[in-house]
């Protein structure tokens, strides 16, 4: 269970101290989550501190026993390696490898032997309808196509959180909607799918949404049934 | 192409050090053919001479009759004195080397390798037998008039076979001939043959103690002397070398930074994904080792063309390979090329390690 407890981050710019997330404090439960809010309201600070790419300035996040910010810079690598997957809006894959070896990425890090990683990354991009494009390298497929490979990569350890900042971005409706269906089949099958976005449509399809502004949790709204608990705060 | 253009300076930079190096390496081969093919062991000169610097010939007669004389307590069972005159100047092509022998003596006293092509072996008081390769490129046959002073002149009475050393390149001639040329009854140095029962550097030793006014120096000596002297010089062609390399390694540097710049979102998306800071700066620093190790073999492969050239060219002109790359220095070259990739290669990874993930990502 991945949790945030009081978290802040302030930055300073200049003389003035900028309040990106203020305070908040939530229980993800598995399930499609959604954090929406508008342009500057601190959803991507928040997910890098959800995720460990920065750590707060105040306040916790709870992995289990694990507290993010008591562990090193490799220390949270390890955290994201065996238990979180990301699907970015853009610089989602290493050009330079194919769409093959992107997804077998993370199985390398992990120390999967070569036969073992190439068969499973074959797997989920057959998963995500992408057998055929192995050998391709990212810049010959499309920002549809791109994006599935990042979900495939995302799965690749089988990690119980899966992070999505503006998955479907820059893509036409018709792929992105595809994204959102991959997206909704792993929350549906038990993972904690955190969905950050400004687009209320697309928020819309998830089981809780969180709703920020100036850095402050709201309002969390449940469109659909609820499967996890309610904020504490 | 940037990274083939760094290739190409580190293959350039280390065919430099390669050649430059080859040189003493080529030296040490040809000194140790060449003593190798002298006979007699111990070589007297006067003292305060070195074997590579004879000079004017001031061994005089006097001495070597009481060498002569003391010989069987010595355990010399020959004694051949020689007298060198050399003619000309830097230009091979031009240049004559004249070696006196005891009237009446074969030159294979001196060189027991050497073997006839044509004539006598033996030069007669005022004959002369004359070395392949200087004989080929100055058109000497058999008859042939040499002239070694304005009242001095020599007949070609014998060709010898090609050696593949310096005797091809050499005169030898009467000794009194050449001291008469140079107006003088001394000697360069004498050659000395050692008794069985004796060992070189015995023999050596007695010579220095119980002989006055005169140096002796066995083959081991002059080869080690001979060593000092390349050493130093390797050091001096290191170190003009040097300059290249680093030049060569500036441009790894440069290369593997500015692919660090440009792929940093590529560093970041690793780190996000879970790679630790370690795997990123192993990942840089091999690609600067790869640069290094590619560049130093395709150097090598270069630094092997030149000194082919260069032997070509030194072969035609004096009969010796001056340049040879050994196993040694090829070794020495890849560890330079390999220590060139991990220096270079060192701030650039620890850049690309030390990223933030936010930053590299350009998440903030």
């Amino acid at each position: 269970m991945l949790e945030a407890i009081n978290l802040h981050k302030r930055y300073h710019q200049g003389e003035i101290d900028v309040v990106a997330v203020d305070h908040f404090t939530y229980r993800f439960p598995a399930g499609l989550t959604a954090i929406v809010g508008p342009s500057g309201s601190g959803k991507t600070t928040l997910l890098n501190l959800l995720a460990g790419f920065d750590v707060p300035s105040e306040g916790e996040v709870r992995l289990g026993t694990t507290l993010l910010s008591t562990l090193s810079e490799d220390g949270r690598s390890e955290v994201r390696l065996r238990h979180m997957g990301f699907v970015f809006q853009q610089w989602n894959l290493i050009p330079t490898l194919t769409a093959l070896e992107n997804v077998a990425f993370p199985m390398m890090l992990a120390g999967l032997s070569l036969k073992e990683r190439n068969a499973r990354a074959a797997a989920l991009l057959e998963a995500v309808g992408l057998g055929q494009r192995g050998k391709h390298l990212p810049n010959k497929l499309s920002g549809g196509e791109q994006q599935r490979v990042a979900i495939a990569r995302a799965l690749a350890l089988n990690p119980p959180i899966l992070f999505a900042d503006e998955p479907t971005g820059n893509l036409d409706s018709a792929s992105g909607a595809r994204v959102v269906e991959l997206l909704l089949h792993q929350a549906r099958e038990g993972r904690t799918v955190i969905l950050v976005t400004h687009d209320l449509e697309l928020a819309r399809k998830a089981e809780r949404i969180l709703h920020l502004k100036d850095g402050r949790l709201v309002r969390v709204e449940a469109p659909a049934p609820l499967v996890g608990a309610l904020p504490s705060s | 192409m940037r990274s083939i253009l760094t290739l190409l300076g580190i293959a350039v930079s280390t065919a430099s050090m390669v050649l430059f190096m080859s040189f003493g390496e080529g030296l040490r081969k040809a000194l140790g053919a060449e003593l190798s093919a002298v006979g007699p062991a111990v070589l007297v000169l006067p003292e305060g001479v070195e074997a590579f610097s004879p000079g004017y010939p001031e061994l005089r007669p006097e001495t070597l009759e009481a060498l002569k004389k003391a010989a069987p307590d010595l355990g010399i069972n020959q004694v051949i004195p020689y007298v060198v005159l050399t003619r000309g100047g830097f230009d091979p092509q031009n240049s004559f080397v004249f070696q006196g022998i005891p009237d009446g003596l074969s030159p294979k006293a001196l060189y027991p390798n050497l073997n006839l092509a044509t004539g006598n072996l033996t030069p007669s008081p005022r004959g002369a037998v004359v070395g392949s390769r200087l004989a080929e490129r100055n058109q000497l046959s058999l008859g042939k008039v040499l002239r070694l002073s304005p009242g001095v002149s020599l007949r070609v009475e014998g060709i010898l076979q090609k050696s593949g050393g310096l005797s091809d390149n050499i005169i030898f001639v009467p000794a009194s001939v050449v001291q008469e040329a140079l107006g003088t009854r001394n000697y360069t140095a004498a050659a000395v043959g050692v008794s069985a029962g004796f060992t070189a550097d015995q023999v050596a030793e007695a010579i220095r103690t119980r002989v006055a006014g005169v140096s002796a120096q066995t083959t081991g000596d002059v080869l080690r002397f001979a060593e000092r002297a390349v050493r130093i010089s390797d050091l001096v062609r290191f170190g003009i070398s040097l300059v290249a390399l680093i030049v060569g390694g500036l441009l790894v540097a440069n290369t593997v930074m500015m692919s660090v710049y440009e792929r940093i979102r590529e560093f970041g998306l690793m780190r996000a994904l879970g790679a630790r800071r370690g795997f990123i700066f192993g990942l840089v620093l091999l690609e600067a080792l790869l640069l290094g190790v590619v560049g130093g073999l395709l150097g090598l492969v270069l630094g092997q063309a030149a000194s082919g050239l260069v032997n070509w060219y030194t072969g035609r002109e004096v009969g010796l390979a001056l340049s040879a790359v050994t196993f040694r220095l090829a070794s020495f070259a890849l560890l330079v090329a390999v220590v060139l990739g991990l220096l270079a290669g060192f701030l650039p990874a620890r850049t690309a390690s030390r990223l933030k993930v936010v930053e590299a990502l350009g998440r903030l």
